[in-house]
């Protein structure tokens, strides 16, 4: 396999090759900037075009456009608080407050070297790891996948903020956005209301834009005559240069490239999962948390490092087995098979040279976002924050707006967007914290849907969710992260008490 | 300057006055395709197109309008004026099986038929050590043991699902459904043990059945499938009018012209003829599959019929 792997270097270092991944990774952040416009459709409407050429072409594109794009996504959360691409999310939590701190330089900084850094560590587990780790992706029946998204819920003990209750109260409205729609199960109609708009559900990617990115917006229409950003201390340098943040952030960038990986794996559950889930397992690393969601930097290495770890290893599952980990892996099996290229076991002995290649081009995208989002973002986008109030609020709104339209080419999206943005505003101003919401929509119906299909396979035998490995060794993580919150929570209670007696 | 505008003048009323037929397409067409970019029927269609554009000579625009299981991209197709210049590419589902579960502003009665341009069947695929070794012993064992099997598919009225559950009630057999979200979520369930059947389209199960780590013994098809000898195909059965497969089409508005109909079709005909269109179409499993116009109708409404009683008998029908 390694002898394949070295043969298949000189391949992805073609020069057609090079210059697929260096369009491909520029595409690749411009569409992750522009909210709304998502790497799929970009994928979906130039693969097209290449069908003519070698098959390792159209693979670099797809490459550079898929890990560019996520780190592109970072771009507007940073500066705008608005998730260019829906893994960016939690990239938003410590990115947009560094931004206000006049430390968004900093934090563009710190997104462009984690998200390089997650995509180098993914792309050498898909490199070395891919036949081991696809046999634990078949491992993970709907059982596994329930106690995955439990222990995504559970974190939301983390996420929650000062205020537990009203916490809670924003995990349950997301639950409840998650519900709305044709229950994937019955078939039955649920909150619809007779409405056919309804009965899709809610697309994850318009309720985050509405209520991350529009609320923002308002805010800023409020205070169009006061400076709202810290603009004149526009600082790109850290203290130190790119080996401060390596001594500072590699702790972070291993955990969380793990995560990255280990989510990655399991088809379907994506990269913002993996990215909410390393910002939570630093937080609670951290010596500081309370500094997490007011400007912390680690808080954004976490996310961009844990959404890029995805991206390699989301196509294990696709190359080994021919079962796509998401949307990007189906279009690239689909390139493959236009090529004449079966997906599944047979594919690293058949054309070694485009897998392999195809694994060499993840890396060195992952490597060429360095040079490229050290370039493009820092340079060019940062230069948005000096608009004036008046010219970036409409702006912002007519970006969001092309990119919700695009996805469906549905005008309702557009009215949903600003009733979540709406929603957001109040939320926020009522002090309700909006990641549990995003939890919530994400994994209330993940862990209502694989309970459900556990179910249905066991005949209602509950002992199932216990029965089986993978699920103890889960159920014991989840075990760890609840008591080692209600520890700390008691500890804090007796300091505070000693200190007041 | 008088000639020249006495010119114009002619030029005008002479295109004004010759047969929209001759003329038809003179300006850029607009393709309504009811899913998501980077789906299955939307590479299909954008396949097509790139040489539909060519026979047509004229350009023609893929406007993705996904959601609804295909009806809301439908509904808006049908508001659409029937000139010719605003068509929809379709798979089955959003036309035969959605109207009977939601409400829409549409059915296979109202749109005008087209052409109809290539279909791929579903299978039904075991693990090695199932005790059938043939499509008859299959049903034969499924028939012999009611709610013992699980069998994976596309989910609450996906065709997959339709199509399993029509053979079933013909043999009066009572297999577990295990509703997935495609054919890639129940292979992977397939193999790893967490359903006994792996019903879905043919391709991805393709390298297990050479592996020897699936026996495929069914496909939904009438006919048999090359790529798949150890399966039946419902003819051999004994059982051809049970036949639901994936197929994908192109429909026009309510009262859209004859004539700009059979244009379309006759340009639809000459771009599959094209030998990269007919790999491509090979590597995603699919056969070219040319029907058009009044039999067209006819097929859309013998399926919508079928459909609509395997729905009655589930319990999943609406109204």
């Amino acid at each position: 396999m390694f002898e394949s792997l070295l043969n298949a270097l000189p391949v992805a270092l073609q020069f057609g090759s090079l210059i697929s991944l260096f369009v491909g990774t520029l595409i690749g952040i411009l569409i992750g900037a522009l909210p709304g416009l998502n790497p799929v459709m970009a994928i979906a409407l130039m693969l097209p075009l290449t069908y003519g050429f070698d098959p390792i072409i159209a693979l670099g594109l797809v490459a550079g456009i898929y890990n560019g794009s996520m780190y592109g996504g970072a771009i507007p959360a940073i500066l705008l608080n608005i998730p260019g691409t829906p893994a960016a999310i939690a990239t938003t939590f410590d990115g947009y407050p560094m931004t206000r701190k006049g430390e968004g330089g900093l934090a563009l900084k710190t997104a462009c070297w984690s998200s390089a850094i997650g995509g180098i560590v993914s792309a050498l587990a898909l490199m070395t790891l891919a036949p081991m780790l696809a046999k634990v992706t078949l491992a993970f029946g709907p059982a596994e996948y329930f106690w995955v998204a439990v222990f995504g819920l559970v974190s939301i003990a983390v996420l929650v903020g000062k205020d537990v209750s009203k916490g809670m109260l924003s995990a349950l409205l997301g639950v409840i956005i998650g519900l709305v729609g044709i229950d994937t199960i019955s078939g039955e109609e649920r909150f619809t209301f007779d409405s056919l708009y309804l009965s899709g559900g809610f697309e994850l990617l318009i309720v985050l834009i509405g209520l991350y990115a529009v609320p923002p917006v308002l805010e800023m229409a409020e205070k169009r005559n006061e400076s709202y950003f810290d603009s004149d201390s526009f600082r790109a340098k850290p203290s130190g240069g790119s080996l401060g943040l390596l001594r500072r952030h590699w702790r972070t960038w291993s955990r969380s490239s793990l995560i990255g990986v280990a989510v990655g794996i399991l088809p379907g559950a994506g990269g913002n999962l993996a990215a909410l889930l390393s910002y939570n397992e630093a937080k609670r690393k951290a010596p500081d948390p309370e500094s997490f969601g007011s400007g912390n930097p680690v808080g954004v290495a976490a996310a961009e490092s844990g959404n890029s770890a995805d991206n390699a290893a989301a196509m294990i599952p696709s190359l080994t087995l021919g079962i796509p980990g998401n949307l990007v892996a189906a279009l690239v099996l689909g390139a493959l098979m236009i090529h004449g290229l079966q997906p599944g076991p047979q594919l690293f002995t058949r054309s070694p040279d485009v897998v392999f290649g195809f694994m060499w081009q993840m890396l060195l995208t992952a490597m060429l976002l360095l040079l490229l989002g050290g370039m493009v973002a820092t340079r060019l986008f940062a230069q948005v924050l000096r608009m004036p109030s008046a010219l970036l609020v409409p702006t912002t709104l007519v970006l969001m707006a092309v990119g919700v339209y695009t996805v469906n080419g549905n005008v309702t999206d557009l009215y949903v967007m600003l009733a979540f943005g709406l929603a957001g505003y109040l939320l926020n101003r009522l002090g309700f914290p909006l990641a549990p919401v995003v939890l919530g929509v994400l994994l209330g119906p993940m862990a209502e849907q694989n309970f459900r299909l556990t179910m249905l396979i066991a005949q209602n035998d509950w002992t199932v969710l216990f029965s089986r490995p993978i699920s103890l060794g889960i159920i014991a993580l989840l075990a760890v992260v609840l008591l080692s919150q209600l520890w700390k929570a008691l500890r804090q209670r007796r300091q505070s008490q000693y200190q007041g007696s | 300057m008088k000639t020249t505008l006495l010119l114009t003048t002619a030029t005008v009323s002479a295109l004004a006055f010759t047969p929209a037929m001759a003329e038809y397409p003179e300006r850029p067409i607009e393709l309504i395709v009811p899913a998501p970019a980077g789906g299955g029927t939307d590479n299909v269609a954008r396949m097509l197109n790139q040489y539909l554009e060519e026979e047509l000579g004229q350009p023609v625009a893929v406007l993705n309008v996904a959601g609804g299981g295909g009806a809301i991209g439908v509904n808006q197709f049908s508001r659409a004026r029937p000139d010719g210049y605003t068509l929809l590419s379709t798979w089955n589902s959003p036309i035969t099986t959605v109207p009977h579960m939601q409400r829409v502003q549409y059915s296979y009665e109202t749109l005008t038929p087209i052409t109809s341009t290539s279909q791929s069947a579903y299978t039904l695929c075991v693990a090695p050590d199932f005790p059938a070794e043939s499509g008859e012993e299959f049903l034969a064992e499924l028939q012999a043991n009611p709610g013992k099997y699980t069998y994976g598919n596309d989910g609450v009225g996906g065709t997959m699902r339709l199509a399993a559950e029509r053979i079933f009630e013909a043999y009066d057999i009572t297999a577990r459904p295990i509703p997935f979200g495609g054919a890639g979520e129940t292979l992977q369930n397939f193999l790893g043990g967490h359903v006994d059947i792996y019903g879905g389209s043919i391709t991805p199960v393709l390298p297990y059945v050479e592996e020897g780590q699936a026996k495929c013994l069914l496909v939904t098809s009438a006919d048999d499938n090359d790529a798949l000898p150890q399966a039946s195909g419902l003819a051999a059965l004994g059982h051809p009018e049970l036949e639901t497969v994936l197929w994908r089409m192109m429909l026009g508005p309510e009262g859209m012209e004859e004539e700009r109909a059979e244009a379309v079709a006759d340009a639809v005909a000459r771009a599959v003829e094209h030998p990269e269109f007919q790999e491509f179409l090979s590597a995603q499993g699919e056969t070219l599959n040319l029907v058009r116009g009044e039999a067209l109708r006819e097929r859309l409404e013998q399926e919508t019929q079928a459909i609509g009683e395997t729905l009655e008998n589930l319990g999943l029908k609406q109204q």
